[in-house]
């Protein structure tokens, strides 16, 4: 049975009706539970492991638990997690190593404590136990707002348990944590309670591939308690501590998944994230006792609203005035609207370098990257989306998650799911352009691979929803080859090659190219195959994205053997297609995404050694099913003497499910064998 | 006065354009993705524990990539260093400045657990001024202090390929009483300038001027070892009150010796558990095993690399109450436990890694990143005497055993008396090799089966040895997929077992593996044609470019073996089977033979065998084409092809 991404919309804490809240599975699932600090013996027992033959370690029991309590008048994230891991293979040591990211800004503070930790090994009938030396954790500053806690557990051999247990305390609401279900290790047991108090509202996204063991949850009352210190009012007068207890009504969510298998990376994946079976939590709204409810995010007319009022977004899109000047000719020299954008993008490249830091809100002022010369994905697209306006176009800008960011959930109007800005400008009815000018490899209208990640949100100039905007490109992955070879009656071939990289296949071959040299490129490509030797060669377009990228050059290569024969052998199509078929594992868990449309298109006309014919090999079509791909392949003889061939390879869907794998893979195998298939030649 | 001030004022006018791209002679632009305009290296040595190092370095980026590298400054530090400033400007292609660096735009970030280890305070501050439009000119300014002069800087100034170098300089001054030593490297005549006395201190002054870009050849010694450098190392050091002098091995050894005394100290019930082994197993080489299986099963590796704590060893005892260290302290806990147990033993300062450069040997001074083992083993009765040499990090290597990772190569053994640098284990061909059987099946519409076992000893196993004890079995076979040229497959079994080594100390590895291979015969009309060297062809030697310009550096020398049975389909029989091939160079050996077994099975039988000439581990580069026109031939010999035809056809 194939499995099929879920993403569940669980109930949020208020504001959905319990119809629509999920339910729990109908076969009742026994909790599983430890005692801290108890090893269990089932666990030193080899047969409770049987099945567990291919893992280095397994997580037996993984529970976490967030709660809210009040921190003198705020209200504060406590946590609490408890672990217990067995490990079966010395490869599988490094669980017992953690790392615990904590966030800081200003005087707030993340904060680890009860950190306590057991590893357990048995020993002659015995089990041993041995307590973490809560004085061996370390802390590191790794970035400026996120310190490490690491902790190693001790005595971690081959069949020990290890355990431990932390609280986390936050003063983030927005960082409400995660909680993941699945690791690269097999999970037995994990789960995770909230209790959140009618005050907050945090939608939950659930996502994966694996089903929840266990999901229920229950209107619950809660007690936060007040504390206010002493001290001396601004009247002058001596105020006492006081504490005052408030009664909430909350919401206790408990969810589990058990038996999760160990989460796999596969060729042809976005990002891990966006496979991991995980629960989200997203602050969108609270309301204090006494105040009316606030929206954090909610809608997205709200999300909208906020953006084209923040400071780093909106109000950075009226300011460019200082590119007035350098636009002015432009507008004049460009009346149509494409040929403008474009003009105007090369203008931003020119000016700005994208420093590698993706975002969607501009890092500063816009003229300060302008003067920096460099800024972040939000920092150039923003700019160039105000100075397409600043130019008469009425570009938009379009939100997107880069593609190692993870996939949008579009039930939610939740900004965090973005992380990245591009430009939109329709154009007419049918048509609009999308615009990034982070990449000058790329011609314009052509976003960079990291974008593709299906769709993006426009957000309006004016007040509204917006829309989604489909960020599939028509533009393929297109390499052509046009290859004319003359074979001698010795075997040696010799003959012309046009090789051509187009759309999305053109900016890794420019990129390859600016780094190491034309030298050096063909060098390798030559190196590639032996005895070839490449005499001459000439690129053209290599610093010019608008136009096709290609590469002529002349081809020899030697007989491999002097002896010249009755029949001949011989495979032309080899050396210009794929070696290998790019699918190598015979099954998939997860879709197969490409991001674009491909195309792989070779003509080739071999001149025969005179007084030879050719066996002709036989046409052939293949078809992907639901009009996925098409695999065209002919062999003719135009004129006596030359046999063309022809070999069209096309995908036509940039994500295929993991159903359709078998089929995608079958579909190269084929194409392959046939591209793999010996002409053979015969002296008359 | 008034007028005097105007004047000054309108003589400072604009500045000066620095470092216009136009000023570069064109034969330094040649080739050169950036050019080096200047690297000014100023080292002074305050004390014997104590120097300040500051750099000048003005690069002009000209293609995109070197930004990435040079546009960019990462200056590593750590808690014996501190970093005073790092400025930096940028400059537009004539020289006019674009930008000044702000103390803002310098970033600072942790190592973590980056290379391996669980602590380290290893930092990086950063800054990046890479910009949009070709080409530029970047210039940072940095000093470091440091309070580790058990390093001092190295010179180098061009080191990468495609980097031109128009002029560098390197001064060190150091108290006379402090003299400096040094070794250069490939240095052009009249780069060094005799050294100055003024006062207290002694300067030393080198330069390099209009080096033009070169580029990285196949099968050469890595650049850093042919491009000029100088080497500075201290005669006398201090690190955190640890003194110690480096004009020897010996004394180098003896500091670093000195550093772990009395951390050697075990639990008392540790020191008897141990001691008991000398009733038990009366054979020094029996016991000293039993004592490596003891400190595999019971100990792992964690790196925690602190201050001094990145020289000086954690106390055994930390080891034996965590069952964790690092290598230093895993090395210096095994020596205890085999004290203890009646086996004297040295800790090894080792380069380790598979692409480590030996130490140069004429040079004392830290060239070491690892920590092992070495255990001499007196002659007993008709044993002869042998040393055996241990990697205490390891969970699972072989008892004696080094492989890519610390053989072949110089250690510095620690001893009471210092230092003595030693070699550590020799692997030959016989060491390095690999012997397959395939079965292929084939049936008469091309596709076929095959069973394959490969056994892989010494060096060829220390890759799958890794894969055996470190991978899953998803794993394991994502790497053997990654690893078979071959245009289509199905993995359908696969099984790794290290059996008993057969050699001491040279462990094996076994791969079994079972393939699903349709289309492995191109069929042409009737007859259908295979490569009967399915899995054991040898790749392309990349063609040489130009004349060769470095020295040929010649991998390790190993034997390989294959036999390739292939079980023809009904019907068919061989129409054709490729000549005999005989190769013999001064790189190695080579036969392949084609022969029909009576049943009528094809036997395909290869055999490589290749070394190293005498004259070391790299020879002259005009070697070059000699060589590349052996492994052609054997590349082109490997491709033989088998045809098959239907009986009747």
């Amino acid at each position: 049975m194939n499995k099929h991404l879920r993403i569940v919309i669980l109930g949020a804490a208020f504001g959905l009706p319990a119809a629509a809240m999920a339910q729990a599975p109908s076969a009742p699932v026994k909790s599983v539970t430890i005692k801290f600090g108890q090893p269990a013996p089932a666990d030193f027992e080899a047969k409770n492991f049987v099945g567990d033959s291919a893992a280095s370690a397994v997580v037996l029991y993984d529970f976490g638990s967030t709660r809210f309590r009040l921190n003198g008048l705020r209200f504060q994230l406590e946590s609490d997690r408890v672990t217990r891991i067995k490990v079966l293979k010395k490869s599988g040591y490094d669980v017992a190593t953690v790392e615990v990211p904590l966030y800081h800004q200003g005087q707030a503070e993340e904060k680890l404590t009860s950190l306590r930790g057991f590893t357990y090994n048995e020993a002659g009938g015995k089990i041993e136990k041995v307590k973490l030396d809560a004085g061996t954790t370390f802390a590191e500053e790794r970035t400026k707002n996120v310190r490490i806690r690491k902790f190693t557990l001790p005595n971690v051999r081959e069949g020990a348990v290890i355990e431990y247990a932390y609280t986390v305390s936050s003063d983030f609401l927005f960082n409400f944590q995660d909680w993941s279900f699945q690791r690269e290790i097999p999970t037995r047991w994990s789960e995770f309670q909230a209790t959140i108090p009618e005050y907050f509202d945090y939608k939950m996204v659930m996502q994966g591939y694996e089903p929840l063991a266990l999901q229920t949850q229950e209107q619950v009352s809660a007690q936060y308690t007040a504390h206010e210190s002493g001290g001396i009012a601004m009247s002058g007068e001596r105020t006492s501590a006081s504490s005052e207890t408030i009664m909430a009504r909350a919401t206790s969510y408990h969810w589990a998944m058990q038996n999760v298998p160990a989460l796999r990376d596969e060729p042809y994946m976005t990002t891990m994230r966006d496979y991991v079976a995980r629960l989200n939590f997203e602050l969108a709204g609270q309301r204090m006792p006494g105040q009316t409810y606030q929206n954090v995010t909610g809608s997205w007319p709200k999300i909208n609203a906020d953006l084209r009022a923040s400071d780093m977004f909106g109000g950075q899109l009226g300011r460019v005035g200082f590119l007035a000047e350098a636009l002015k000719p432009l507008i004049a020299q460009y009346p149509d609207p494409a040929t403008r954008a474009a003009a105007v993008r090369q203008l931003i490249m020119q000016a700005v370098k994208y420093d590698g830091t993706n975002g969607y809100s501009a890092s500063g002022p816009l003229r300060r990257s302008y003067e920096l010369h460099r800024g972040t994905a939000a920092d150039v697209n923003l700019l160039l989306i105000a100075a397409l306006r600043e130019a008469g176009l009425p570009a938009e800008p379009v939100l997107l998650s880069t593609r190692s960011h993870g996939r949008v959930n579009q039930f939610f109007p939740l900004l965090e799911q973005f992380n990245y800005v591009v430009g939109v400008l329709p154009l007419d009815e049918k048509q609009e352009l999308l615009l990034d000018a982070t990449d000058p490899l790329l011609p314009c209208g052509l976003l960079p691979t990291r974008c593709l990640s299906q769709v993006g949100r426009l957000v309006p100039s004016k007040e509204g929803e917006g829309r989604w905007v489909n960020l599939t490109p028509a533009q393929r992955h297109l390499h052509f080859q046009d290859i004319k070879l003359t074979l001698d009656a010795q075997g040696n071939l010799s003959g012309q090659v046009r090789e051509e990289h187009g759309g999305y296949a053109a900016a890794p071959v420019r990129e390859k190219l600016l780094s190491v040299g034309e030298k050096k490129y063909l060098t390798e490509l030559a190196g590639r195959h032996s005895g070839w030797e490449v005499p001459t060669y000439k690129f053209s377009a290599i610093n010019d994205p608008a136009k096709t990228l290609s590469l002529s050059y002349e081809l020899r290569q030697a007989a491999s053997t002097t002896s010249s024969a009755q029949e001949l052998y011989i495979n032309p199509l080899a050396a210009f297609v794929e070696a290998q078929n790019p699918f190598r594992d015979e099954k998939r868990k997860y879709p197969v995404d490409f991001g674009s449309l491909r195309q792989d298109v070779l003509v080739l006309t071999l001149t025969l050694p005179a007084g030879y014919a050719a066996e002709l090999p036989k046409p052939t079509t293949l078809t992907l099913p639901d009009n996925g791909g098409r695999y065209l392949y002919s062999a003719t003889s135009p004129t006596p003497g030359t046999v063309q061939f022809v070999s069209r390879l096309t995908l036509d869907k940039p994500v295929y499910g993991a159903e359709e794998y078998g089929s995608l893979r079958e579909f190269y195998r084929l194409a392959l064998a046939k591209q793999a298939e010996a002409l053979v030649l015969r002296k008359q | 006065m008034f007028l005097t001030i105007l004047a000054a004022l309108l003589l400072a006018g604009p500045p000066a354009p620095k470092y216009p791209v136009e000023a570069i002679a064109p034969a330094l632009r040649e080739n050169a993705h950036a050019v080096v305009r200047a690297y000014d290296e100023v080292v002074t040595v305050k004390s014997a524990s104590q120097l300040v190092k500051s750099v000048h370095q003005v690069v002009t980026i000209l293609g995109p990539g070197a930004g990435d590298e040079y546009g960019v400054l990462s200056v590593a530090y750590d808690d014996l260093d501190r970093l005073n400033y790092l400025r930096g400007a940028v400059y537009d292609a004539q020289g006019h400045l674009l930008h000044q660096l702000r103390p803002a735009e310098v970033h600072d970030q942790g190592l973590g657990s980056s290379g391996g280890s669980f602590m380290t305070d290893l930092r990086v501050r950063y800054a990046d001024l890479r910009q949009p439009t070709l080409p530029y000119t970047v210039e940072f300014d940095y000093e470091i202090t440091s309070n580790n002069t058990l390093f001092y800087p190295n010179w180098q100034p061009q080191s990468d390929e495609n980097i031109a170098l128009e002029s560098a300089t390197l001064q060190v001054t150091t108290p006379t009483t402090l003299p400096l030593r040094f070794e250069e490297q490939l240095l052009p005549a009249g780069a060094a300038t005799a050294p100055t006395v003024a006062g207290s201190q002694t300067t030393y002054r080198w330069q390099l001027a209009a080096r033009p870009a070169v580029e990285a050849e196949p099968l050469a010694p890595p650049l850093s070892e042919l491009l000029p450098a100088v080497h500075l190392a201290p005669a006398t050091f201090e690190v955190q009150g640890y003194a110690g002098s480096l004009d020897s091995w010996q004394n180098l050894g003896l500091w670093t010796y000195q550093l772990g005394k009395g951390r050697d100290v075990l639990p008392p019930a540790l020191t008897a558990k141990m001691a008991q082994l000398l009733i038990t197993d009366p054979d020094p080489r029996a016991r000293a095993r039993k004592v490596y299986e003891y400190l595999q099963s019971s100990t792992r590796y964690v790196s925690v690399q602190l201050g001094l704590g990145g020289w000086q060893t954690a106390p055994a005892q930390a080891v034996a109450t965590g069952g964790y260290g690092d290598c230093k302290a895993l090395s210096n806990y095994t020596c205890a436990l085999l004290r203890a147990a009646g086996l004297p033993a040295y800790v090894a300062l080792v380069g380790a890694g598979a692409d480590h450069a030996d130490v140069r040997a004429g040079f004392p001074s830290s060239q070491f990143n690892h920590a092992i083992l070495c255990m001499p083993l007196a002659a007993r009765g008709s044993t002869p005497a042998d040393t055996v040499w241990l990697e205490c990090t390891s969970q699972t290597e072989a008892f004696g055993y080094m492989g890519s990772f610390t053989g072949n190569r110089h250690a510095l053994l620690l001893t009471p008396e210092g230092g003595r640098l030693v070699a550590t284990p020799r692997y030959g061909a016989q060491a390095n090799r690999q012997q397959r059987r395939t079965d292929l099946w084939l049936d008469a519409t091309g596709n076929a089966k095959a069973t394959v076992r490969t056994q892989r000893v010494g060096l060829a196993q220390d890759r799958y040895a890794q894969l055996l004890h470190g991978a899953d079995p998803d794993e394991q076979k994502k790497y053997v997929a990654n690893r078979l040229h071959l245009n289509h497959f199905t993995i359908t079994s696969l099984r790794l077992t290290a059996p008993a080594a057969s050699t001491p100390a040279l462990p094996s590895v076994v791969e079994q593996l079972g393939l699903d291979l349709p289309n492995v015969a191109t069929t042409a009309g009737r007859r259908l044609l295979v490569e009967p060297n399915l899995l054991g062809r040898l790749a392309a030697l990349p063609a040489q470019v130009g004349p060769r310009q470095a020295p040929l550096a010649l991998p390790a020398a190993s034997l390989t073996q294959d036999t390739v049975r292939l079980h023809l389909p009904t019907g068919f029989k061989a129409e054709n089977l490729p000549q005999p091939v005989q190769l013999t160079s001064a790189y190695g050996t080579y036969t392949s033979t084609c022969t029909t077994l009576p049943d009528g099975t094809l036997q395909y039988v290869r055999q490589l065998e290749t070394r190293r000439p005498a004259g070391g581990t790299t020879l002259p580069a005009t070697k070059y084409s000699e060589y590349q026109d052996f492994s052609r031939k054997i590349n082109q010999a490997d491709h033989a092809q088998v045809v098959l035809v239907a009986n009747g056809a």
